[in-house]
């Protein structure tokens, strides 16, 4: 006889409001995990971005960690030159070295923390302040108001922005400034925020007048709240994803800046990915020196594809709905609950089979 | 007589888009009276929701204008109101119950959030973080002003800012909200609160998400309660519940309610008294019983006919003929008379005696009338 209904307490994956802050954080980590796990290109993605963020990391620490001949001229973390020079990838140099006494693994590590802080610095400038201005000329858009002339200021300018392609535009921008790192970042700040103001403004109106912002308008909450609150909270999804996505395409445009030879110069005082193909590609043939640039090149690539790869499935973190299902779910590939199968199931597949069979006989013996 | 918590006088509300000029509300003098619940019925598309979203000033007022008329509410026209003072009324003055329990909630937030949110809007005003609605400027009283005690004198702040209030912000934890919103959900008959708690809307059912939207607008503690067809995106069963529910609320909660709905029934369960739109007109108004013993004008009395008594018997079932006319080009005269059928000459040229819901609140607790030259024919009617 049953004396007590023990009913089992909800376990929830993300921010639980209920028990201690270690089992939340606990809870949420793995559900994290769970989420990450259920698409695995993002989890691919995931480790990728950790692992070159954690390289990046090492390489600002302590570069001597991991940097074996750190090497154009300055960086503190020269140890020794290498001894053998223009030697395809070896054990010593596992990507080569070149004619003027660098080594290319080196040159490429040290280039991490520069090209992986320019794509989200950039990318993230872009993200606050086109954001804000999105959200703003999205929000306050009445006609023959304050915010309303505003919002077509923001607007017009954006699309004298949009006009040119942001590449050219960014290249024009250094050639008046002058070459050199800081005028490159100055260049793509100046030529990135617009599409972000689109993208923003484009939500913040397709949202605003969802039913829920009436609601909580009708609870009394002002606008500046709404608008921080509920309205960002729900732009916030597919901005995030662009935003990750975005990454790797400001990494690829700085390095295009750096190989048109806008950009830094190389060998410089900071190795740069996009300036060391250039100056590869200019000065030795690929086809013996294949190493030279083939490394830089590959260092884009997957950089660039590691932040791709997690944007896309960013989505299902951020969407409470794919979160919660994904979260809860105890393993990835679950099999399907067992169900009793009715016993003459097999028999009927396979009388059906004898049947198809003895058609066939019968359409054999017909010919 | 005690002051009506809102009065709408002669409220004319139009939308003005690419099509022209329509007219949503037109003429609408209503009151609402402190602990009574008032039921506004109508076809889709003759106002109603205008008029509930026109009286906190939801409505987008680029397409909507407000033509001509007054909204006073507790002794304030809240249609001079400044914009950015809007949100002061909102919540804890006029709370409000949407029609769309399945949108109207925030998908990012939990249910905790959301209920939250409300009552520290609430909490907000009364310690005086946030401003609150002062129906205009408010009188200095000379007379009875204690002098300071020399201690709070010397102890107040050099620096101004609300102090108190400030501290008072920052003292209150997130489980003193856990406590006030299982109250609330408590309140609305929501089992286990504890798990719905840490749910998102998208897990809540329709009905779980319409008591939830009741918790939010109760817990702003509002003077006038507005439900904009609480029940009608339901399913028959839920609608059942959630109707109970509100009957259940409205004995406890002691608010004014304007209930609005298409539905007869729902409001006669739960109404005191009953205004009958048409065409953004208020065409009856009067108590319940009244009305629906008694039907003074002939759109309500072939209402009251339409609706299905029985299954399959009184085949066909009688319909009102014709349609609503079009908002943009209203018949001249009574607006009802292309469908009536004891329309007279007069009726095309003269819309009918005006409602004196106004007037009459001030002298009589309730009168029934109706805006028709044959009022008192239609009510002999059989």
């Amino acid at each position: 006889m049953v004396t007590s209904l023990k009913v089992r307490p909800v376990q929830r994956g993300f921010g639980s409001t209920a028990g201690p802050l270690g089992r939340r954080v606990w809870r949420s980590t793995r559900g994290l995990y769970r989420v990450m796990r259920a698409n695995p290109l993002t989890f691919i993605g995931f480790v990728l971005v950790a692992i070159c963020l954690m390289l990046a990391l090492i390489v600002i620490v302590d570069p001597a960690l991991i940097v074996p001949y750190g090497a154009s001229q300055n960086t503190g973390a020269y140890k020794e030159p290498p001894t053998i020079l223009r030697w395809p990838p070896s054990i010593q140099h596992p990507f080569g070295t070149d004619q003027g006494g660098l080594d290319i693994y080196s040159e490429v590590m040290l280039a991490l923390p520069l090209d992986l802080g320019i794509g989200i610095g950039i990318a993230a400038f872009a993200l606050v302040a086109g954001g804000m201005l999105g959200l703003i000329a999205g929000f306050w858009d009445q006609p023959r108001t304050l915010g309303g002339a505003l919002s077509v200021i923001i607007m017009r300018t954006t699309d004298v922005f949009l006009a040119f392609p942001s590449l050219v535009l960014a290249l024009a921008i250094v050639a008046s400034i002058g070459r050199g790192v800081w005028a490159a970042i100055l260049a793509i700040m100046i030529t990135w925020w617009p599409y972000y103001v689109r993208l923003v403004r484009g939500e913040t109106l397709a949202v605003k007048h969802l039913p829920y912002v009436t609601a909580a308008r009708a609870a009394g909450v002002r606008d500046t709240r709404i608008l921080t609150r509920h309205v960002l909270r729900n732009v916030l999804e597919p901005v995030v994803v662009y935003f990750t996505l975005d990454i790797g395409t400001v990494l690829v445009t700085f390095s295009t800046i750096s190989f048109v030879g806008a950009g830094i110069p190389f060998p410089g005082k900071v190795p740069e990915w996009g300036s060391m193909m250039s100056f590869y590609q200019q000065n030795y043939v690929l086809s013996t020196y294949w190493w030279y640039i083939t490394f830089p090149a590959i260092a884009i690539f997957m950089s660039a594809l590691a932040f791709s790869l997690l944007g896309d499935g960013l989505r299902d973190v951020l969407d409470p709905r794919t979160r919660r299902a994904l979260a809860e779910s105890s393993s990835f590939h679950e099999p399907p609950p067992e169900v009793p199968q009715p016993a003459a199931a097999p028999d009927a597949a396979e009388s059906e089979e004898e049947a198809i069979e003895e058609e066939a006989r019968e359409v054999g013996a017909a010919a | 007589m005690t002051q009506p918590v809102l009065s709408i006088e002669n409220l004319s509300i139009d939308y003005e888009v690419g099509a022209g000029v329509f007219h949503a509300v037109s003429d609408v003098s209503l009151v609402v009276p402190p602990g009574r619940v008032v039921g506004i019925v109508g076809e889709t598309g003759c106002g109603k929701s205008t008029l509930a979203q026109a009286i906190p000033r939801l409505l987008p007022e680029p397409p909507a204008r407000y033509r001509s008329g007054k909204i006073i509410f507790q002794g304030t026209d809240l249609i001079p109101v400044p914009r950015g003072k809007l949100p002061q009324v909102r919540g804890t003055g006029i709370g409000m119950i949407f029609q769309e329990p399945l949108n109207s909630l925030n998908p990012a937030f939990r249910v905790f959030d959301q209920i939250a949110e409300a009552i520290q809007m609430r909490h907000w005003r009364e310690e005086g973080i946030l401003p609150v609605f002062h129906p205009g400027p408010t009188p200095f009283d000379y007379t009875h002003r204690p002098l300071p005690e020399p201690v709070d004198v010397l102890s107040r702040p050099i620096v101004p800012g609300n102090a108190k209030a400030a501290v008072a912000k920052k003292v209150r934890t997130r489980s003193d909200f856990r406590k006030e919103v299982l109250e609330y959900l408590r309140l609305v008959r929501i089992n286990d609160p504890e798990t719905i708690l840490d749910l998102y809307p998208h897990e809540l059912s329709g009905g779980m998400r319409q008591r939830i939207m009741i918790a939010m607008a109760l817990s702003g503690k509002p003077a006038l309660l507005i439900a904009d067809e609480p029940t009608s995106a339901l399913d028959v069963t839920i609608q059942a519940q959630v109707l109970t529910l509100m009957k259940e609320l409205i004995d406890e909660v002691q608010a004014s309610i304007l209930y609005i709905s298409h539905d007869l029934g729902v409001v006669a369960e739960t109404a005191d008294d009953l205004g009958v739109m048409y065409a953004g007109q208020l065409v009856e108004f009067g108590p319940v019983a009244d009305i629906f013993e008694a039907p003074r004008h002939p759109y309500t009395k072939s209402l009251l006919r339409s609706i299905p008594t029985r299954y399959k018997t009184d085949w066909p079932m009688p319909t009102i003929p014709g349609a609503v006319p079009n908002l943009s080009r209203l018949p001249r005269g009574c607006r009802f008379h292309p469908r009536c059928a004891l329309a007279k000459p007069i009726c095309t040229q003269d819309p009918g005696p005006r409602l004196r819901v106004i007037e009459a609140r001030a002298g009589a607790s309730s009168s029934h009338q109706a805006s028709c030259h044959f009022a008192e024919e239609v009510a002999s009617l059989p």
